[in-house]
């Protein structure tokens, strides 16, 4: 991309040529839609220029969410005193994509390394806004992570778009005394979790087996995941394959709609303060969440201290052992900085570390993704208080091993958060069909990606 | 106008401002509350801690002392449009009344037109005007759409009509005064009410203004205090983090946010009398 | 604020204009174009651009495959089939005739009371009612939301203590009217400034000789005050037109609290932004946002042509 080259201050004619032709760039000109889709052909950077870089004076700048990541940038720092980083928090997922893009519309203000989200990389690998890591010998990290992450910051053509950070395999925490007291056994199948949410119910109105959330597509898409339902699939660049009402997610939406039509399970938006007030208050009897939720409930509801266990999600056929994912984030490098090395190389040291990658596990709770880690007794084995002692990190280890390494996100994720809430999180507010709501679903997101040129097939 | 009636209505409209202020009532209680007696002490009034101390110093303190600088952003926004569009109202007003020239009516209808263009439905495109000259996420991107205002120079214009008599222009011309000279030393003067009160339009409108930052800006250190507040109380978490302790920083900021503007407004009570009263000089 | 506007509309009948136009206009024309080149640089720049840039975008389409193409009049043909445009333009406009008028009707009766010398304290009344437009959008919003609150609001609190189910402020049915009432606290101590400041203006013999025709306090509010207040009233209902139909700041930060149902059409300014920053679809956001700018002007001008005919008639 030679625009990226030759993008520097400039005067307002040339920026608005420059501008038009980056608007053109940005929205895959050149329309080559070839597999490869991202900067130029892979070009092994050599160990002399990387040391060079390493060494000469620079400023990054790196947008992430991650509270305290000051102290794993200062460990980057004391490696390469040569490189400063700034450290920006721009927003947390959403808003903070919204900016990266308006930054790299602009040509001005990104940063040079970005947060991203596991299943963000397609949208911002297809809008070229990602480097290919290759270059700064990112393949070599392959072997240090596990497989399915692995396979998320991989592109259609090989490159690796980013460098994973953390992960969020999916199980299940259930308040052990609201199941003593009802007398109901850990769900060990959706059958069995569907009877004791009515059995539950019967019991205890006030009182939900779960909440599944109206306004968090991330569960569903986690739920799908561990069903193998494949919503989207990216054969090539310019084409997508849309199937999201197939059997298996009606199979999803039928058992999901009836529990809350029914009214067995709640579906109050999640994250805000009702929300938190209703898992102090105990009105959830499980939380359907990922691997960085049990830390996360710990520092949310410590009114409910030692209440919680954790157990794997429930399956769909009995002795069958899968999982999703839900959330998790990857460190990525945008287009356009003027030091990819540096940029590159922060990536690389902060994810693959052990001193950092152990601070983001045992500080900032964030679950880790490196093998190395994972296989450390200091901490899986370590028992936490919240969850009378339970070493919960080693459930979540090994759950992490039964996520499926396929599952593909499409490549305008926005879109299609933005139309689930819409669709199928409309219909868990208004108890209305969910059947119909995926069709709907499948509907509007067909259209769009039409509009939006994508070859589409069903 | 009997004594009685007047107290049925004293008490309707003590009704109507309880209304008003009840949430600004709430507002100052909240502030005085941690994040615990928020979600169970009753709503309307103290709880049992008093943490207003600790909130403000929380709010003060948090993402390194973030929010003083919002409201510093917020301020020099506010101030530097609200004056600038002052200023070119003023002139503009005073230009459009005071002399002919060609097309002089046609730019003011023009202008009069565009009071009714909303300012929000222009901002996505103005975002992608400035992105392409490379000035989003600066201050002028959103000091630069503030300074226009349709409507302030709509009300200089009548103003500046009678507020600047011809005679005295007259005079100052035959004293040989230069047309500039005697806006800056005769006309300003004159116009001074009606400067403050577009003033004052433009400082609320800035000052409150939401959409045009949110849209402009990325870097959080350029935000004024009501796009920060919003980013605060979205920012619950996605991924471990922040918790519902962020809830008692937006509620203490909110109130921190609010006070600067009401103390503005009692003290400038007078210029808004001002302003009525030379409103009411001219029948 | 407009303290000056009002009695100033009135003063534009045309004999008026024409006699002073011939008084005025002693000045040089290049220093008048001097005067008013700054102003209308800025404007050109900040507002007629845009709106052409606007207009210009929305004749293209920039897909994500396959770039930019000439659209024409594609996007607005979309954009008048596009039921939830259509659903959005509709909700703003029964949220501007529900809303504006109680909004009005309260300002209006403040105005008058605070005016009528009935009232003791009569300024901290004005202050009060004042007070929350110094309030901006973002706050008065956020704070509304934690009032409405379905467990730890004030308004659940209490019903609760008196055993009544709680008030749904943030469901389907109730929502539009939630957006309301935190409009109306926003913005009616603005339009009760404008219509007192119109007050002040009335000359006084005018009351003088009402009351030696022995009308009341109520009978002069209805027979001289109100009928004096029209151009500011005009003045009011034209802002309110412009502000129900930009409804953006109120619901976009209330979406958190009910995601479900402030959706991303619930209005057409929300519209818009979630087409252009969600979508990444800036032509037909542009066209959209042209649309609406034109259904406001013509909303406005509707405002305005019913109003003078009545008067005339």
């Amino acid at each position: 991309m030679f625009i990226n080259r030759i993008r520097r201050r400039t005067s307002a004619g040339t920026a608005l040529v420059l501008a038009a032709a980056l608007v053109l760039a940005a929205c895959g000109g050149g329309g080559g839609g070839s597999a490869s889709g991202g900067a130029s052909t892979a070009q092994t950077v050599s160990q002399s220029d990387i040391d060079k870089a390493m060494s000469t004076p620079t400023e990054l700048t790196f947008w992430t969410w991650v509270p305290n990541i000051q102290q794993e940038v200062n460990l980057f720092e004391k490696k390469y005193p040569a490189i400063k980083v700034k450290v920006v928090n721009a927003g947390q997922g959403t808003p903070q994509y919204t900016k990266l893009r308006t930054a790299l519309k602009a040509g001005t203000g990104f940063p040079d390394a970005v947060q991203i989200e596991f299943q963000y990389i397609p949208t911002f690998a297809l809008t070229k806004s990602l480097m290919d890591l290759r270059p700064y010998g990112a393949e070599a990290l392959k072997d240090k992570f596990v497989p399915w992450t692995w396979q998320q910051v991989v592109g259609s053509g090989g490159q690796v778009w980013a460098v994973p950070q953390d992960s969020g395999p999916m199980g299940m925490l259930y308040r052990k005394d609201i199941f003593d007291k009802y007398g109901i056994a850990v769900p060990k199948t959706w059958d069995e979790f569907a009877a004791a949410a009515r059995k539950l119910h019967a019991a205890d109105p006030n009182v939900s087996m779960t909440n599944l959330a109206q306004s968090q597509a991330g569960v569903w898409f986690g739920l799908l995941w561990q069903a193998g339902v494949k919503p989207f699939e990216t054969p090539s660049t310019d084409s997508v394959k849309v199937n999201l009402n197939g059997d298996g997610s009606k199979k999803l939406a039928t058992y999901w709609g009836g529990l809350i039509k029914d009214g067995v399970v709640s579906a109050d938006a999640d994250f805000n303060d009702a929300w938190y007030q209703a898992l102090n208050r105990g009105k959830y009897a499980t939380w359907l969440t990922a691997a960085w939720g049990p830390v996360f409930l710990a520092g949310s509801a410590k009114a409910t201290a030692g209440k919680w266990r954790a157990a794997p999600l429930p399956q769909w056929q009995a002795g069958q052992n899968a999982s999703g994912n839900w959330g998790g984030s990857t460190t990525a490098v945008v287009q356009g900085t003027k030091n990819p090395i540096a940029a590159a190389k922060l990536a690389e040291f902060i994810n693959t570390d052990p001193a950092s990658t152990k601070m983001f596990a045992t500080q900032q709770f964030l679950f880790p993704v490196t093998k190395a880690l994972l296989a450390d007794s200091s901490y899986v084995d370590q028992p936490l208080p919240f969850y009378g002692g339970q070493p919960v990190n080693k459930l979540f280890a090994g759950i992490s091993d039964t996520v499926d390494t396929k599952f593909q996100w499409p490549p305008f994720l926005d879109q299609a958060v933005n139309d689930w809430n819409e669709t199928v999180g409309k219909s868990f507010a208004n108890k209305s069909d969910t059947n119909a709501a995926l069709d709907q679903w499948q509907d509007r997101i067909t259209k769009y990606a039409q509009n939006q040129g994508f070859k589409v097939n069903q | 106008m009997t004594d009685r009636r007047s107290n049925v209505l004293t008490v309707c409209m003590v009704v109507l401002v309880i209304y008003f202020l009840l949430p600004l009532f709430w507002l100052v209680i909240a502030s005085t509350k941690n994040v615990g007696d928020l979600f169970s002490s009753f709503g309307l009034w103290f709880a049992h801690d008093f943490s207003f101390f600790s909130n403000v110093h929380d709010t003060l303190t948090n993402n390194g002392g973030v929010f003083a600088r919002w409201m510093g952003n917020t301020v020099f926004y506010s101030v530097v449009s609200a004056g600038g569009a002052a200023f070119l109202c003023a002139l503009g007003g005073y230009g459009f009344a005071k002399y002919r020239f060609r097309g002089n009516s046609a730019m003011f209808g023009l202008v009069l037109g565009a009071i009714m263009v909303p300012t929000t439905a222009l901002a996505i495109p103005t975002y992608l005007l400035f992105s392409k000259a490379g000035l989003v996420n600066t201050p002028l991107a959103i000091i630069l759409p503030s300074l226009v205002s349709p409507f302030g120079l709509y009300l200089m214009r009548i103003y500046a009509q009678d507020a600047v008599p011809d005679g005295i222009i007259e005079a100052a011309r035959i004293d040989g005064a230069s047309e500039f000279r005697i806006f800056f030393q005769v006309a300003l003067r004159l116009l001074a009410p009606g400067v403050v009160t577009v003033l004052l339009f433009t400082l609320v409108a800035t000052w409150n203004n939401y959409f045009l930052p949110l849209i402009m800006l990325n870097n959080p250190d350029l935000y004024p205090v009501t796009v920060g507040l919003a980013a605060w109380s979205s920012q619950a978490g996605a991924g471990g983090g922040t918790t519902g302790a962020v809830l008692s920083l937006v509620i203490t900021g909110s109130l921190l946010s609010v006070v600067p503007l009401i103390a503005a407004f009692l003290l400038l009570q007078r210029y808004w009398q001002s302003g009525l009263a030379s409103g009411g000089v001219k029948a | 604020m407009s303290v000056t506007t009002d009695q100033r509309l009135e003063a534009s009948a045309p004999s008026r204009r024409e006699a002073r136009r011939q008084r005025r206009g002693v000045g040089h024309a290049s220093t008048g174009y001097a005067f008013v080149a700054p102003f209308m640089v800025v404007f050109v720049a900040m507002l007629v651009l845009p709106l052409a840039y606007a207009a210009y975008l929305s004749l293209f389409q920039e897909r994500l495959i396959g770039g930019t193409v000439f659209a024409g009049l594609g996007n607005y043909t979309r954009a008048l089939t596009d039921p939830r445009l259509l659903d959005g333009v509709g909700r703003v406009a029964l949220f501007f005739v529900i809303q504006v008028p109680v909004m009005l009707v309260i300002a209006l009766v403040a105005a008058l009371a605070i005016d009528s010398g009935l009232l003791r304290a009569a300024k901290a009344f004005r202050l009060g009612i004042f007070l929350p437009y110094a309030v901006p959008s973002v706050v008065a919003a956020l704070m509304w939301g934690y009032l409405y609150g379905r467990d730890f609001g004030p308004f659940s609190q209490l019903a609760g203590d008196l055993g009544l189910p709680a008030p749904k402020f943030l469901t389907s049915s109730w929502m539009l009217g939630s957006l309301a009432n935190v409009v109306t606290w926003e913005f009616t101590g603005y339009n009760m400034i404008i219509l007192y400041a119109a007050l002040r203006a009335v000359p006084h013999d005018l009351y003088e000789a009402a009351a030696v025709d022995g009308a009341g306090a109520i009978r002069t509010a209805w027979s001289i005050k109100i009928p004096a207040l029209r151009p500011a009233l005009l003045v009011c209902v034209i802002f309110s037109v412009i502000g129900s139909f930009q409804l953006f700041n109120e619901p976009q930060l209330m979406q958190r609290l009910a995601p479900s149902v402030i959706d991303s059409g619930y209005t057409p300014n929300l519209y818009a932004y979630s087409l252009a920053f969600t979508g990444q679809e800036v032509n037909y956001a542009a066209a959209v946002s042209f649309l609406l700018g034109a259904v406001i002007v013509v909303a406005s001008y509707a405002v305005l042509f019913v109003t003078t005919r009545r008067s005339r008639s």
